[in-house]
C-alpha cells in the first residue's frame, strides 16, 4: 500500500502546488478576444446543472468568459442522469456534432478516439498556452490523459482527490444522549447500532428510530476496507503491486458479505437499502430518525446537519459529522477519487476547430478558473480592507441563483481545489476533513487507458462480471443466496467468466500506470 | 396462400398506368402506411449487418459498409456467456406466464358480464375494469413500488397487521414474474374483454329462449351456446397473441429490475439495450438482438401454419 499512500501524496501535493499558484494571481496567457470576426460562434454539448431546478444555458459566468473571449456559445445542455444514454447513440452516429464536446465517459477503452471523432489536441499546443501550462504543472493528469498512441486528445475537468470524499457520518446528538465516543470499529459500531434500536433517542415515544440510513451505492465504501478489500475501485493493487479483485477475494470478500448479511438479518441493514436514496436519508434527518449515514463529505453541513433545528449556518459544530473509517481485522480507510471526473473533446470535423480549441484552453485558463469559484466581484463576492475576497450573503441564502450562475460549471474543464472548496464550507466542517478524512484517504485504482486488445477483452467481459458481481452481493447479503452453500459456485462462475483474463489486463495497466508516474 | 382461396373468374390484366389511374385515392391513401413501413421498418434493417461487424462508435451510416467483417462472433459470444441461457429462459417465460394467465381472464370476465342482470352495474364495471389500460407504464409501476415498500407500503402493512413479515416484493427474485403478469392482467383484462363482449353480443338471442324453452340452466348456456359461439375468436385472438410472444415490453421490465431481480426480470431486450446503449457494444447488442428477431419471426410463422391448420384462416 505505501506506493499508492506516496502516490496519493505525490497527487495532493501536485494539485495544491497548482492551487496556490492559482491563488497567487489570475492570469491568462492567450490573447483575447480569441477572434476578431463578428458574431464567431461554438456550439458546445455539456451535461446541464446538477440541480434540476437550474438551466445553464444563460448562466451570467459563462456568458461572462464567452463575452471575454469574443465568440457566442451555443449550448446543447442535457440533463446529467441521462447524459450518456443520449450522448453515446450521438456519438456512434459521427454526425451532425458539435464543435466542443463533452464525452458521455471517459473513454478508456479508446472507444471515440480511435474511431477518429476527436482532434489529437498535442498537436495544437501552440494555440493552447493555458493548457500546455497546466499538462506541465500536472504531470500526472497528463499521463493519464496521454493515450496508448501517445496523443492527448482531451481537456480534464477535475476534483479534489483526498479531500471532501465521501465518509461516515454519525448523529452526534444521539451519541451524546447515549454517552458514547464515535465507534471507530465493526464491533463498537454494531453495539452502537443496536443501542439505538433500543432506545427511543428521539424521545417521540415511538420506536420509529432507524440505525443507519446508507445508499447502497455506500456500502462498500463503508465496510470493505475493514476486511482489507478497496471495493469501490473494484480492482485494486496491494502492497506488492500486484493486482485483485475484491468480489473475487474468497475470504475477505465472503467475510463482508457474512457481516452484512448477519446486520441485514438483525434489522440493522434495512430491507429496503437497495433502494434507499439520498431524499429519503434527508426526510428522516428532518424528523430526527437515523443515527448514522455515510455519503459525500459535502453533504454534511450543507444538507444533513441543516435538517435539525437547533443547527444554525454559523454554528459551531455540526449535528450529523464525520469520523474516522471503520477498522476490523484491517485498518479501515477511504477510497479517494481519481483527478481526472470528466473529458471535453474537439470534434475532429468540427468547421470552427481552431477557434473551439482555442476557447476550451480559454476555459481552463486561471483566470477562467476564478471565475468558476469565486464569480465576479460586486456579483458573488466583495473584497475587504486586506483584499480578502468574501462570498455576499445571497450566495448561501439563494442557491438556485447561485447555481444558476454557472458557480463550479459542471460544463466547463473548470478544476476543483481544496482551498475553493474549504471557503465554501463552515469551518467545523474544513476541520473535520482535515482530522478524519485526509488522514484515512488511499487512491483508488488508476484509470489508465487500455490498449486494443485490452479493450476487446474487457469489452468482452468485464460487463458481464460487473452484473453478475452486483446482483450476487444483493443475493448473499439479503439471503436469496445462501453463504455457506452458494460461494463456491459464486466464485467457480466468476473464473468461468473469465475473472482471470480481466486481472491480467488490469495487472499490465496497473504496472504501465506505475512505470509511468515511478 | 390461403388454401380455401375462391376461384374467381380470371381478372383481366392491367398494365400498372391504368392500375394507378384507377385506383390512384385508393393508392394515396395507402402511400403513408408504405412509407411509415419503408422508413422505420425496412430501412433500419440494413443495421443487422453490424452483427456481423467490427462497428466502430462515429463511423455512421458508412460505417455499416467499411466495418471489419468478423462474422459469427458476436453470436459465439453471447452463447458462450453464462447469461444466455438465463436471458432466453426469462424472456420466454415472462411471456408465457403473461399469456397464459392474461389470455383467459378477459373471456371469463366478458363472460360474467354479459350473464348480468344488472345491465347498470355491467356497465359500470366495464368502465372500471377498462380504464387501466389507459394508465402510463411509469405510472403503473410507480404504483406497484409504493403499495409494495416494505416499510410504509400498504400491502405489508396488511401482512404485518396479519402477523407475518414484510415480503421485499420489488427486490424478491421468485416475485418478478408473479408482480409483473398479475400488474399486466391488471391493466388490460377489461380492455382486452371489449372484443369478446362484442362477441358475445352478437349471437342471436333467439338462441337463448331456445335453450330457455328447452330448460337450460346458465351453465348450460355458457358452455354449449356462447363458447361455442365465440370460439373463433378465441381461436383468431389466441394465435395472433401466439405471433407476439416473444414481445415483452421493454419499459416495464427496464422500469421493475433492479440487480436484486435480474437471475428472474432482466429478458434479451432489457439486455441488449445495456450492451448496445450503455456500453457501447453496437456488433455485439445487435447480433443479440437479431437472434431474438429471428426466435419472433419464427414464431410469428408458426403460429399463422398453426392457424391456418385449425382455422382455415390466417394473416396470410
Amino acid at each position: 500500500m505505501k506506493k499508492t499512500r506516496i502516490l496519493s501524496l505525490v497527487i495532493a501535493l501536485v494539485m495544491l502546488l497548482g492551487v496556490a499558484s492559482a491563488c497567487a494571481e489570475s492570469l491568462n496567457l492567450a490573447q483575447l478576444p480569441l477572434t476578431t470576426e463578428e458574431g464567431a460562434t461554438i456550439s458546445i454539448l455539456a451535461i446541464n446543472s446538477y440541480y434540476s431546478n437550474v438551466d445553464l444555458k444563460d448562466a451570467t459566468l459563462l456568458k461572462e468568459i464567452a463575452d471575454r473571449a469574443g465568440v457566442t456559445i451555443e449550448w446543447t445542455l442535457i440533463d446529467p442522469s441521462s447524459y450518456a444514454d443520449s450522448v453515446s447513440p450521438m456519438l456512434a452516429s459521427g454526425k451532425d456534432l458539435p464543435d466542443i464536446i463533452m464525452m458521455p465517459d471517459k473513454d478508456l477503452n479508446m472507444d471515440y478516439l480511435s474511431s477518429g471523432l476527436v482532434e489529437p489536441l498535442d498537436e495544437h499546443l501552440d494555440i493552447m498556452p493555458n493548457y500546455s501550462a497546466f499538462l506541465e504543472k500536472n504531470p500526472i493528469i497528463k499521463g493519464s490523459l496521454t493515450a496508448v498512441d501517445g496523443h492527448i486528445y482531451y481537456v480534464p475537468q477535475t476534483v479534489v482527490t483526498n479531500n471532501y470524499q465521501p465518509v461516515l457520518m454519525y448523529n452526534t446528538l444521539w451519541l451524546e444522549k447515549l454517552g458514547i465516543e464515535a465507534p471507530t470499529t465493526l464491533d463498537a459500531f454494531v453495539d452502537y447500532l443496536r443501542k439505538i434500536k433500543e432506545t427511543d433517542l428521539n424521545g417521540n415515544g415511538e420506536a420509529d428510530e432507524i440505525p443507519m440510513s446508507i445508499q447502497s451505492a455506500f456500502l462498500p465504501y463503508m465496510f470493505a476496507p475493514a476486511f482489507g478489500l478497496d471495493l469501490v475501485s473494484g480492482y485494486y493493487a496491494d502492497d506488492n503491486g500486484v493486482v485483485h479483485y475484491a468480489p473475487y477475494e474468497k475470504e475477505a470478500y465472503k467475510a463482508y458479505l457474512t457481516f452484512l448479511n448477519g446486520l441485514y438479518n438483525e434489522g440493522l441493514l434495512e430491507q429496503e437499502f437497495a433502494s434507499l436514496n439520498r431524499d429519503q436519508i434527508v426526510a428522516r434527518c428532518a424528523n430526527d430518525q437515523t443515527g448514522v449515514t455515510f455519503d459525500y463529505s459535502w453533504q454534511m453541513s450543507t444538507l444533513y446537519s441543516a435538517q435539525y433545528d437547533s443547527y444554525k449556518a454559523d454554528s459551531s459544530k455540526g449535528v450529523i459529522v464525520g469520523a474516522a473509517p471503520l477498522s476490523g481485522e484491517n485498518a479501515g480507510f477511504y477510497v479517494g477519487r481519481n483527478p481526472i471526473s470528466n473529458i471535453f473533446g474537439i470534434n475532429a470535423k468540427s468547421a470552427n476547430k481552431e477557434l473551439a480549441i482555442k476557447f476550451l484552453d480559454y476555459a481552463m485558463s486561471e483566470e477562467a478558473q476564478d471565475l468558476y469559484v469565486w464569480g465576479m466581484e460586486g456579483l458573488t463576492y466583495e473584497v475587504d480592507a486586506e483584499g480578502a475576497r468574501h462570498f455576499l450573503p445571497r450566495c448561501t441564502e439563494d442557491t438556485i441563483w447561485y447555481q444558476g450562475l454557472g458557480i463550479n460549471a459542471p460544463n466547463m474543464p473548470s478544476q476543483q481545489s481544496v482551498p475553493a472548496t474549504d471557503v465554501l464550507l463552515a469551518a467545523w466542517h474544513v476541520q473535520n476533513d482535515r482530522d478524519f478524512e485526509e488522514p484515512y484517504i488511499r487512491a483508488p485504482f488508476p484509470e489508465v487507458y487500455s490498449t486494443e486488445e485490452e479493450a476487446e477483452i474487457s469489452g468482452m467481459y468485464q460487463v458481464d462480471i460487473q452484473t453478475y458481481v452486483d446482483e450476487n452481493a444483493i443475493a448473499f447479503i439479503t439471503g436469496t443466496k445462501n453463504l455457506e452453500a452458494d460461494f463456491d459456485a459464486y466464485i467457480a462462475t466468476l473464473e468461468n467468466m473469465q475473472i482471470g483474463e480481466m486481472l491480467k489486463v488490469r495487472q499490465a495497466q496497473y504496472d504501465r500506470f506505475a512505470a509511468a508516474t515511478k | 396462400m390461403r388454401k380455401d382461396k375462391l376461384v374467381g373468374p380470371k381478372a383481366p390484366r392491367r398494365s400498372l398506368g391504368q392500375l394507378v389511374s384507377r385506383d390512384w385515392q385508393l393508392m394515396l391513401i395507402f402511400l403513408p402506411v408504405f412509407l411509415y413501413y419503408i422508413v422505420f421498418s425496412y430501412l433500419p434493417m440494413v443495421g443487422i449487418l453490424m452483427a456481423f461487424e467490427d462497428f466502430k462508435m462515429g463511423s455512421g451510416f458508412a460505417g455499416l459498409f467499411t466495418s471489419k467483417w468478423v462474422g459469427l462472433k458476436w453470436f459465439n459470444q453471447f452463447f458462450s456467456s453464462v447469461f444466455a441461457w438465463r436471458l432466453i429462459r426469462n424472456t420466454f417465460l415472462l411471456s408465457f406466464f403473461s399469456l397464459l394467465f392474461g389470455f383467459p381472464i378477459p373471456i371469463i370476465f366478458a363472460i360474467a358480464i354479459t350473464q348480468l342482470r344488472s345491465q347498470k352495474f355491467a356497465k359500470v364495471a366495464q368502465v372500471i375494469t377498462y380504464l387501466p389500460y389507459f394508465i402510463s407504464t411509469v405510472v403503473v409501476v410507480g404504483m406497484m413500488t409504493n403499495f409494495l415498500s416494505p416499510s410504509n407500503g400498504i400491502i405489508n402493512q396488511m401482512i404485518v397487521k396479519l402477523g407475518g413479515k414484510p415480503i421485499n416484493f420489488m427486490s424478491d427474485p421468485s416475485w418478478f414474474r408473479k408482480l409483473y403478469v398479475i400488474s399486466g392482467s391488471w391493466q388490460s383484462f377489461g380492455f382486452n374483454s371489449i372484443i369478446f363482449v362484442a362477441a358475445i353480443m352478437g349471437i342471436d338471442p333467439s338462441l337463448y329462449e331456445a335453450m330457455e324453452v328447452d330448460g337450460a340452466s346458465r351453465w348450460h348456456r355458457i358452455v354449449h351456446l356462447i363458447l361455442p359461439s365465440i370460439s373463433e375468436t378465441i381461436i383468431l385472438l389466441l394465435i395472433m397473441t401466439l405471433g407476439n410472444l416473444l414481445n415483452v415490453g421493454f419499459e416495464k421490465v427496464y422500469l421493475m429490475y433492479s440487480p436484486a431481480v435480474y437471475e428472474t426480470g432482466d429478458v434479451i431486450a432489457t439486455y441488449v439495450y445495456r450492451q448496445g446503449i450503455e456500453n457501447h457494444k453496437y456488433g455485439y447488442a445487435s447480433a443479440v438482438g437479431l437472434f431474438y428477431s429471428a426466435v419472433g419471426f419464427a414464431f410469428v410463422i408458426s403460429s399463422n401454419r398453426l392457424a391456418r391448420k385449425v382455422t382455415g384462416s390466417s394473416l396470410w
